[in-house]
């Protein structure tokens, strides 16, 4: 027989005024299963709670409910005051009589009274039903995946490395350091990207904590917070790494020539290569697609130079197994492709450049040392028009949002030519200026004084051609005339858009993304780095477009979330979970199809006791399960129960009003 | 396939059976947790009155709400159910919220069918900001019961509180 | 439609073939003019097989049972019983590789008194959509014909709300609770049922009308979306009741408000309440 205590809270004045506490009290006397009934002045207060305690022992309770404030309020500390007393903390119900009876019936006492004694009733009814639950501990494997060495993987995988934590990073292309490896100078500091980026670089390298897996990429994930098992494919490099000193022997040797992506194609590198000179690991790939010994079976020129022996052509495809137990994706961002811009010419003017191809050009160690120049005949340009939010806020053409970065690099850039071109000048067609950003604005204005760079607020209409200049139309819409500018060269501020793999990446790892193909946060505002699935997060441009410094916070959140999950041998889960019972379970797979989280698999249990022939049976991985409870009202044998939210609890609560 | 169906059932508007002069509704409210009873919260605290007819009952998610919850209310205690979520795209849980609106089209139709008036059980989204709309929300069903009269067509017989 | 032949010759030659284990059909029943199921295992026996438009019972029931588990079968299937065998497989509840199914392209099955039942007259889907080997040989093919409403159900939705309660009220008073409903249907195959006493008893009280309404309501929405129409629960109704309105209403309301296709069309699409569309009706909704 249960012994059900309720407590009803005056609230001081919130719920006394309005509710009549000692007839709730009264009323719940009534009721078989109540053996005890009291109210307070502020059942909170630790003298409150120390009533429960008390009366937890003296009357021998087997459930507690309290009506007071919402359950979203003080159900936590009731639960604490309940195992203090040593009672099973979920053995509480809370009534809810001050936002749903007090709060809302301030003109209808008797009403608001009657109510909150219903609201009793339920609770009681509920907790008669309610079990013993108890914290679920998942044992966790303290190893984390940082899929992307971009500066955001950099940044998480030597936050988590620095907790010793070992890191697993594994990099697509040769090389770690992503898209900031190609930029000259940062916004709005103006500091060296290359001065502050490669000294991470190396520490990734040499830190103890971080197995550096580059020229990889991740085939699976299996498993669930705490206990993913990950599938690494390490494509061949041809190059053994480990007797490799890169010297550079072979790719000075190398006859054949490829456009070079470091320089976004405007010199060549050779088929054998590391991507730029400060290469982390400093060490050549043999380019499998261009490599004439690997096509044809003809050369072999880097093999015969290389005095340690490292090349071999015979290499393959290798695959790793780690166990991993959270996972930070920073799979970055590419540039949208300007073609639909058919008007400006882009594809047939060669002078029209987009923004990371000039930033190559201003680097230092770009392919032009440095100097930026035109594509169709060489010269240095003396008008540079910039024009941005190509892609970006363009429903018709490109995308709906904005890019966020283009507005400081291309402020950046007018900057760079000021620098770099003596006698320049640079116009900027834009819509808008946004600099929302700190020292952002400052830099801006800054810039444009000078640079004396011209600002035309419209977009571009046309370009045209005339004799060696480009001439660009536009609008200049704050004196509402179309403005035709003589230009050298153009630069299009293209639109940040995801890597085209993220959708492929997400279904593999089980998580969300959008229209785009940027990847799903659990929450926009309050879990920016989470997604829904428990123990994968999110940094940098997976998740949106992101300035670097936005892109380094994200990026130490997630290892902040990463090393709380590693905090302890195991994870505390809430107990509110779904269980099979195996003994009902029909083995349908209807639950498997709804749930959101991939937490249902199967198992195969014998028929009957002692039966050799088996059945196939749901089965929740407890470690993955959320507690939605989409696959109890899916369940048509009632073979599945969320505990605290049983059938029978929200039946008790149904029928006892 | 296409077809000619045709599934608009005819309604009244007459009270089913007269009501007594002091007789007030009980409406069970069966809501999520993190959008709707949130939302309810708010109205409180934002002292926002509503009639004092609905009992609420929380659930993590309105796909935990099985269509037989909605006939046992009817059939037991209540004269009406609200069933509220979140908003369809901000469900706590992704997705929970679109199994559930399929079971409710189904479940309100099926009552209907059997003669039950389809402002016997409502739906609503309710975000946890707005604690204006549950408000409203909860007037519109208790008014709509009020007007339909009580319930009590299987429950007398048997139902022993 | 008699097919009494070619069943007889095909079961002979899967029995000969060591194909199956058991062959399920149709038998009379010795006594009158109607047909009962037959179970047979001997290959001697197969000349008790008929098969004619009496041949009414949906067999896929009897996969589900113990003494057909996990053994090699072959059985015969009309239109809507091939509807409830692929459910049954997509639900994992019968093997394939177990099964040789023999189709009839079905031309309608009577009642009792002799008339085409009303849900042949209606039938989309009279040719089988899965069977290993057809009884006349042709392939079918034809393309399904548009979806019907059931007169019936167009019967009830006329009547007012007030109508339609009695109607009910005298339907659910009728039941006494006996099950057979649940027993005759294939897709009704939990080990713990929804309308089983001792699940019910606890919340719905005892053999009432009450109950009645609770039991077949919740039963009938645990078949919305997964329903074939083969009307065995009608047929073992030893009250009679016009059960198979519940579930054409949801059958209608789900292919109209969702464009599901009917249960058991496809092999692998699972009823409709285990999938949902961003586009479902949500006018409905406050």
């Amino acid at each position: 027989m249960a012994r059900v205590g309720v407590f009803v809270c005056f609230c001081g004045a919130n719920i006394a005024d309005f509710v009549d506490v000692p007839a709730v009290v009264e009323e719940a006397k009534r009721i078989r299963e109540v053996k005890f009934a009291i109210d307070y002045k502020y059942m909170c207060s630790d003298p409150g709670q120390q009533q429960i305690r008390d009366a937890i022992v003296q009357h021998r309770l087997t459930s507690i409910v309290v009506a007071a404030c919402s359950p979203r309020m003080h159900e936590k500390t009731f639960r604490k005051a309940l195992s203090d007393a040593g009672m099973n903390p979920y053995l509480l119900e809370v009534a809810n009589i001050r936002e749903h009876s007090s709060w809302v019936h301030q003109k209808d006492k008797k009403a608001a009274t009657a109510k909150a004694a219903d609201l009793v009733r339920m609770a009681v009814a509920k907790s008669i039903a309610n079990e013993q639950l108890h914290e679920i501990s998942v044992p966790v494997t303290k190893r984390a995946l940082v899929i992307g060495g971009g500066i955001a993987g950099i940044q998480a995988a030597l936050d988590i490395a620095d907790a010793r934590i070992p890191v697993v990073l594994v990099e697509k292309s040769p090389s770690i350091g992503g898209k900031m490896a190609q930029l000259d100078e940062t916004f709005p500091t103006l500091d060296c990207s290359q001065c502050i980026l490669t000294p991470k670089m190396v520490d990734v390298a040499s830190h103890p904590y971080i197995e550096l897996i580059p020229y990889a990429e991740v085939l699976e994930l299996d498993g669930f917070v705490g206990n993913y098992k990950a599938k690494i494919k390490k494509k061949a490099s041809y190059v053994n790494f480990k007797t490799c000193t890169g010297c550079g022997a072979c790719w000075q040797k190398c006859p054949v020539k490829v456009p070079n992506e470091y320089n976004m194609g405007i010199d060549k590198r050779k088929a054998i290569y590391t991507p730029f000179p400060q290469a982390v690991p400093n060490k050549p790939v043999i380019d499998a697609r261009y490599c004439t010994m690997l096509t044809k079976g003809k050369c072999g020129i880097c093999s015969k130079v290389c005095e340690k022996g490292s090349i071999d052509y015979k290499m393959q495809d290798e695959i790793i197994e780690r166990e991993i137990g959270a996972v930070v994706v920073a799979t970055g961002y590419d540039l949208w492709d300007p073609k639909p811009y058919e008007e400006y010419g882009v594809g047939r003017f060669k002078d029209i450049i987009t923004s990371l191809e000039f930033e190559r050009m201003v680097s230092a160690n770009g392919p032009t040392n440095g100097v930026p120049v035109r594509p169709s005949d060489g010269k240095v340009p003396k008008n540079v028009v910039f024009i941005k939010c190509i892609g970006s806020r363009d429903e018709a053409k490109g995308i709906e949002y904005c890019s966020k970065i283009c507005c400081m690099y291309t402020t950046k850039h007018t900057i760079l030519l000021h620098h770099k071109v003596h006698g320049s000048h640079s116009y900027v067609f834009y819509m808008d200026i946004r600099a929302a950003g700190k020292g952002y604005e400052e830099f801006v204005k800054k810039a444009q004084v000078d640079t004396g760079a011209t600002y035309l607020r419209g977009r571009v209409s046309k370009i045209y051609k005339k004799g060696d200049k480009l001439m660009v139309r536009g609008e200049d819409a704050q004196i509402g005339q179309v403005v035709e500018v003589e230009a050298d060269l153009v630069v299009l501020a293209t639109a940040v858009v995801p890597n085209k793999d993220n959708p492929d990446l997400a279904r593999l790892l089980g998580v969300s993304y959008d229209k785009y193909g940027y990847m799903s946060e659990a929450h926009p505002k309050l879990r920016p780095v989470e997604t829904a699935k428990a123990g994968i997060f999110l940094a940098g441009c997976t998740q949106a477009p992101k300035d670097i410094p936005d892109t380094v916070a994200q990026a130490s959140a997630c290892a902040a979330k990463v090393c709380g999950i590693f905090a302890g041998d195991t994870m505390k889960k809430d107990p509110m979970i779904s269980t099979v019972n195996k003994e009902f379970c029909s083995g349908c797979q209807n639950c498997v199809t709804v749930c959101p989280y991939g937490a249902i698999v199967t198992e195969e249990v014998p028929m009957g006791h002692g039966s050799k022939e088996m059945r196939t049976v749901a089965k929740i991985n407890e470690g993955v399960c959320q507690g939605c409870g989409s696959c109890v009202a899916v369940c048509r044998s009632m073979a599945i129960s969320l505990a605290g939210f049983t059938d029978p609890q929200i039946i008790n609560e149904i029928v006892s009003i | 396939m296409e077809a000619a169906v045709n599934n608009q059932l005819v309604s009244i508007e007459k009270p089913e059976i007269v009501a007594p002069p002091d007789w007030e509704p009980v409406i069970i409210g069966i809501l999520c947790n993190w959008c709707s009873y949130a939302g309810s919260d708010l109205t409180g605290t934002s002292r926002i009155q509503y009639p004092p007819n609905i009992r609420i009952i929380r659930v993590p998610c309105s796909s935990r709400v099985d269509p037989w919850f909605l006939i046992k209310s009817l059939q037991t205690t209540a004269d009406g159910v609200l069933v509220s979520g979140c908003h369809p795209g901000d469900c706590h849980y992704i997705s929970g919220n679109y199994y559930a609106r399929r079971r409710f089209l189904v479940t309100k139709k099926l009552l209907n069918f059997v003669g039950f008036h389809e402002n016997r059980v409502q739906f609503s989204w309710v975000s946890a900001a707005e604690g204006p709309k549950f408000a409203k929300v909860v007037a519109k069903v208790t008014e709509d019961i009020k007007k339909l009269g009580p319930l009590h067509l299987y429950k007398k017989e048997n139902f022993e509180k | 439609m008699d097919y009494t032949n070619q069943i007889r010759e095909i079961a002979s030659k899967l029995f000969a073939e060591g194909k199956i284990d058991v062959f399920v059909g149709y038998r009379m029943t010795g006594f009158d003019e109607n047909q009962v199921p037959a179970l047979i295992r001997d290959p001697n026996e197969v000349s008790k097989l008929v098969f004619t438009d009496k041949s009414v019972f949906n067999l896929t029931n009897y996969l589900k049972q113990d003494h057909t588990r996990n053994k090699r079968i072959g059985m015969v299937v009309k239109g809507c019983d091939s509807r409830a065998l692929n459910l049954l497989l997509t639900e994992s509840q019968v093997k394939r590789e177990n099964l040789h199914i023999v189709g009839i392209p079905c031309k309608g099955v009577v009642d009792e008194n002799g008339n085409k039942m009303q849900n042949c007259i209606e039938c989309i889907f009279p040719n089988p959509v899965v069977f290993d080997e057809m009884v006349d040989g042709t392939p079918t093919g034809s393309e399904a014909p548009p979806y019907q409403v059931n007169t019936d159900i167009q019967n009830i939705a006329a009547m007012d709300l007030v109508e339609r309660r009695a109607y009910f009220e005298e339907v659910f008073e009728s039941c006494i609770r006996c099950n057979a409903c649940r027993h005759s249907c294939p897709m009704c195959y939990c080990a713990k049922c929804c309308i089983d006493q001792e699940t019910s008893t606890l919340y719905h009280g005892a053999n009432t009308t009450s109950s009645a309404f609770h039991a077949l309501m919740t039963w009938s929405l645990h078949l919305a979306g997964r329903c074939v129409d083969c009307r065995n629960c009608e047929k073992a109704c030893p009250s009679h009741l016009p059960l198979h309105l519940l579930h054409k209403w949801n059958e209608q309301v789900i292919y109209e408000n969702f464009q599901e296709h009917l249960a058991g069309v496809h092999e692998g699409d699972r009823g409709a309440f285990y999938k949902y569309s961003m586009k479902d009706p949500d006018d409905f909704i406050m």
